[in-house]
């Protein structure tokens, strides 16, 4: 693996503390993503593997350890630091959703834009060519109650992708699915993972898991293995 | 971005149509009565401010103390402006202003009966820079026999003020040319129809004043303009010095004891000085002032506390698009300007809607304050300004606690489904609705106070009867008309159903005339200033007071004619007589003894004690005519007077009305004060229930899941609407306890006002706490019911 990293954590640690209980969530995690990865996180309930997927996206700031982001240590970086981070070089995607219900599909998709100051007629632009990605152009006047789930994470998928991130981080994103939709939407990440975008997912569905390279399973906030997937390499080998 | 905060926030107004129109009506509600109030207050705080020279013009009033009491008069005697510009040449103008009597003016065939009426020197436009529509203020007074009229005025004669410069109005004893037209424009304590010239008055009076130089003959108002308005403070210091040098002396020559001092009163406090008798007009009520500005602010806040309440309720709702935002990159401080944005528009729409509230209710408001605003009052360059300082008060202050509390979500806590927050700090929410039910209950309070003492001061016995008695007003002036009084009472007399007539100089609520007597006591005479009646024999009958001691004025002692006086207990108990009938009491050229003793009656309202009073004997009064019906068939009764006055008086209008009515017309600023309570103890509790409606709404959504689980465990929808109902009634109740004391106070502080009160009777508690408390319930209760009546399987799915 000579390839440039795009995330490195050394010893990462994350604890909740409450009234009474202290409870740790990640306890010392050392983990390597380089560019263009497609890493999928995998593990029980309350293992951590949202916290970590948390932390990489800088929604959540570590306890402990260290951890760099494109070579640049991040680790105490400040609320403002994280946010222009997130809004240049992160996109996320949550097993609910997460669209704004008062705002339109193509109002939702345009969002991160316009809190990247990117001009009307550009915003315009990228917005219908996400739109077209993701086969949801004809609905871009909706509101999102108004589509079907699959629609929605489509949406939340272009909303996702629409500022070019370098990083899209997947929480879930089939868990609210039907079968058929599901395997649409793991079709179009690995869309994007082949145009070049790194992709870090977590998931329950170990046929989700299968579009990954790489497969890291969690347990009681430790990586416990961490696998090459044999059959995505071996494709890539044929 | 901006387009973006825009639609999300509009869309929210429409998505959650409720909420909306709590927020934005309770605000529109409030806004309006700002905007009424804050009409009132400039209005009220513009009088005099129209003269150029406002700040230069100060009045000279007196205060003149005897026996120990201070008596304060706005008038001052007609020797004190000659004095004053002879020795201050800081004085640019002296002018003195001289109430004249009601009078009937003729013009062609009109004719009306006009007050506010003052005859002015020719200094006097000097001063007062009143706007000419016609004429030449420098010189419209400087000839006996001109006046100078209003626009009202001009327009009522002549039709326009164009057409009075040189027409004559004819009065019953002299007739005046118009000189001039000024503008009714702007308020002012000298509230005038018309300014006649008093060069007039002094050379046709010049035999009366027969003493020029006497002190105590308080008849005009005299105003000063000063070269500089430092030289205020100065000059009232150097008139200590002025009654040392010229009144002491002539109060030592006259044997009076009494001592003298001046008082400078700044134009523009004049209005709001209460402290005055005589004064030129009724001055204004700095008090309703405050009270008004209070409500003012209470409303406002009460309608922000309510958007702050539901924005912070629900902030669950909004939690979401918080965390997405924060999660595609938006700063904190985006989102807090996303959020009071958001709360700038709701107040800007609903400081539209009570702009046009406001305009509907104009005319309802002018009736209620007696002024007169238009209704393109939001023109005016003040108001927009209010209207701004009250947007971004609102915005900012009510947007801003929400807005910190939404943008502190983080994406991790509020984006997963199941891991909601709940809405906001609900401590500070329970404390803002006691807030605003204390307020709520404090004007309730009120309210039922002042209603109560109406009621005591309507309903007491005022030692006099004063229904059913019909009072002419007697033009002045025309002596044919007075010396055919006997013949007008016989054929009054005529008719069954009316029992006597009387009439006299002084009633019940109009001015008394003050006379300075030297009264027998302890052997010894006492010098001192009494009220008094000049009355016929009828008077005491007509007016059904209860004589105490001695007898009524009678035709059969011819003595009786500035021989006899009747006075009042309280004048007996001043005196303090063992035996009054027979005591000598001196005064003008009368020397009388007393002849009777009255039961003490209510000549002033109930907000001042019974002091003393003498009741004098001249037949040939001619004030007022009063006449005492029975209570059968009034409405003949009165038309066979009007029928009969007018045979007699074909000359002048004739004015009539009812002692009752007259006498109640002193609570009119207090019927005024229960008028606007009432309204705004309504309009808050209107806008805190609204709030509460909203909060009750939220907490029935919020609890639904445990609401289901209560039911399937057996709870009955009764004690589901209770346990809803309990959490706001504990804070009604807390409310009730803060409000009442502050209550007790401020309205015990304004019983003080009247001599004759009520009791805070505990009732007045009792019930306003209950009215608070059954609607607060009532609001609630709706929610509770429509909550406790829910599938409970549906309930536990919900979340």
């Amino acid at each position: 693996m000579n390839k440039e990293l795009l995330i490195e954590t050394k010893q990462l640690q994350k604890k909740y503390v409450t009234d009474t209980v202290e409870t740790t969530a990640l306890a010392g995690v050392d983990l390597r993503i380089a560019k263009g990865e497609f890493v999928a996180i995998m593990g029980p309930s309350g293992c951590g593997k949202s916290t970590l997927l948390n932390i990489l996206g800088l929604l959540d700031s570590p306890s402990g350890g260290m951890f760099k982001f494109q070579g640049e240590d991040i680790t105490h970086a400040s609320e403002r630091q994280r946010a222009k981070i997130r809004k240049h070089n992160l996109g996320f995607v949550f097993q609910s959703f997460n669209l704004i219900d008062e705002l339109t599909v193509e109002e939702n998709i345009a969002l991160p834009l316009a809190y990247l100051g990117v001009s009307k007629a550009e915003t315009e632009k990228r917005v219908t060519e996400a739109m077209e990605r993701m086969g949801i152009a004809h609905r871009r006047n909706h509101f999102p109650q108004q589509l079907s789930g699959g629609q929605q994470q489509r949406a939340a998928i272009a909303r996702a992708t629409v500022s070019s991130p370098s990083l899209i981080l997947a929480d879930e994103p089939t868990g609210n699915l039907d079968s058929v939709h599901g395997r649409e939407v793991m079709a179009l990440l690995t869309e994007l993972n082949e145009a070049g975008t790194t992709v870090v997912m977590v998931t329950h569905s170990p046929s989700d898991a299968e579009y990954a390279h790489r497969i890291v399973n969690l347990f009681d906030g430790q990586i416990v293995t961490e696998n090459l997937n044999v059959r995505k390499h071996a494709a890539e080998l044929l | 971005m901006l387009q973006n905060y825009f639609k999300v926030a509009l869309r929210n107004l429409y998505r959650n149509k409720v909420y909306s129109a709590i927020n934005i009506a309770g605000l529109a509600l409030g806004v309006a009565s700002c905007i009424l109030i804050f009409l009132y207050v400039q209005d009220e705080l513009s009088y005099d401010s129209q003269f150029s020279d406002a700040d230069r013009i100060v009045r000279v009033a007196g205060e003149i103390e005897h026996d120990g009491q201070t008596n304060k008069f706005a008038l001052s005697a007609p020797t004190l402006a000659p004095f004053l510009l002879k020795d201050y040449p800081e004085l640019e103008h002296v002018t003195q202003l001289l109430p004249a009597n009601k009078q009937t003016i003729w013009y062609k065939d009109r004719s009306f009966n006009e007050d506010k009426l003052l005859f002015a020197d020719s200094a006097f436009f000097e001063v007062f820079d009143y706007k000419f529509l016609a004429g030449n203020p420098a010189t419209a007074l400087d000839q006996p026999r001109t006046i100078v009229v209003s626009e009202q005025m001009a327009q009522k004669y002549f039709g326009s003020p164009d057409k009075a410069l040189g027409e004559v109005l004819k009065f019953s004893r002299d007739s005046y040319r118009v000189t001039g037209v000024f503008t009714d424009e702007g308020n002012s304590h000298i509230q005038a129809n018309a300014f006649l010239a008093r060069s007039t008055f002094d050379t046709q009076q010049q035999d009366v004043l027969t003493d020029n130089n006497h002190w105590f003959m308080l008849s005009r108002y005299t105003y000063v303009l000063l070269r500089d308005e430092a030289q205020i403070a100065p000059f009232q210091e150097k008139l200590k010095t002025f009654a040392a040098t010229h009144i002491t002396p002539w109060l030592k020559e006259n044997d009076l004891q009494a001592s003298v001092k001046f008082v400078l009163q700044p134009l523009r406090s004049i209005h709001f000085n209460t402290e005055y008798t005589e004064d030129i007009s009724t001055p204004g009520n700095i008090s309703y002032i405050y009270i008004f500005s209070v409500v003012a602010v209470f409303l406002l806040l009460i309608a922000s506390i309510n958007y702050m309440n539901l924005a912070t309720a629900r902030s669950a709702k909004r939690a979401r698009e918080v965390g997405l935002r924060k999660v595609v990159g938006a700063y904190r401080s985006q989102i807090i300007g996303q959020f009071i944005g958001e709360s700038l528009l709701i107040t800007l729409l609903a400081v539209i809607l009570a702009l046009a509230l406001a305009q509907i209710l104009v005319p309802t408001f002018n009736s209620l304050t007696d002024k007169q605003f238009n209704s393109n009052f939001f023109l005016q360059k003040e108001v927009i300004v209010v209207l701004l300082a009250i947007i971004l008060f609102i915005g900012a202050v009510a947007g801003s606690y929400p807005a910190i509390f939404l943008s502190r979500f983080k994406p991790v806590d509020v984006l997963k489904a199941d891991k909601a927050p709940r809405g906001g700090n609900a401590a500070l929410r329970r404390s803002l609705v006691v807030i605003q039910f204390t307020i709520s209950l404090i004007l309730i309070i009120g309210t039922l106070v002042v209603f109560s003492q109406m009621r005591f001061l309507k309903n007491r016995d005022l030692g006099f009867n004063k229904e059913q008695v019909l009072i002419i007003d007697i033009p002045t002036g025309d002596s044919t008309l007075v010396n055919q009084l006997p013949s007008i009472k016989q054929e009054l007399l005529r008719n069954p159903n009316i029992e006597h007539v009387s009439n006299s100089l002084n009633i019940p609520a109009g001015d008394l005339s003050t006379i300075l007597v030297y009264a027998e006591k302890d052997g010894g005479t006492l010098q001192n200033a009494m009220n008094a009646m000049f009355v016929d024999y009828d008077f005491v009958d007509v007016m059904g007071i209860d004589l105490k001691e001695g007898r009524n004025f009678s035709k059969e002692f011819k003595t009786d004619l500035k021989g006899g006086l009747i006075v009042n207990e309280a004048a007996v108990k001043k005196m303090q007589w063992k035996n009054p009938i027979g005591k000598r009491i001196q005064m003008a050229d009368w020397d009388a003894k007393v002849i009777g003793v009255v039961k003490d009656f209510h000549v002033k309202s109930l907000h001042s004690k019974v002091e003393p009073l003498i009741l004098a004997l001249t037949p040939e009064s001619s004030g007022y005519l009063l006449v005492r019906m029975k209570p059968q068939d009034m409405p003949a009764t009165i038309a066979f007077v009007q029928e009969k006055w007018q045979a007699f008086d074909t000359k002048h209008p004739m004015e009539y009305f009812f002692m009752d009515e007259y006498f109640d017309k002193q609570y009119r600023a207090e019927e005024k004060m229960l008028t606007v309570f009432g309204y705004f103890a309504g309009l808050t509790i209107f806008i805190a229930c609204l709030g509460l409606f909203g909060l009750a709404s939220f907490t029935a959504q919020q609890r639904t899941k445990e609401i289901g689980i209560r039911k399937v465990l057996g709870s009955s929808t009764t004690s589901i609407v209770l346990l809803l109902s309990r959490d706001f009634a504990v804070l009604v109740m807390v409310a009730i306890l803060i409000a009442i004391p502050i209550a007790w106070y401020g309205m015990d502080k304004w019983l003080q006002d009247f001599a004759y009160r009520t009791n805070l009777s505990w009732w007045i508690f009792a019930v306003a706490g209950l009215a608070a408390m059954s609607i607060a319930l009532l609001t609630v209760s709706f929610q509770a019911i429509k909550a406790a009546m829910l599938d409970p399987i549906k309930a536990i799915r919900t979340q």
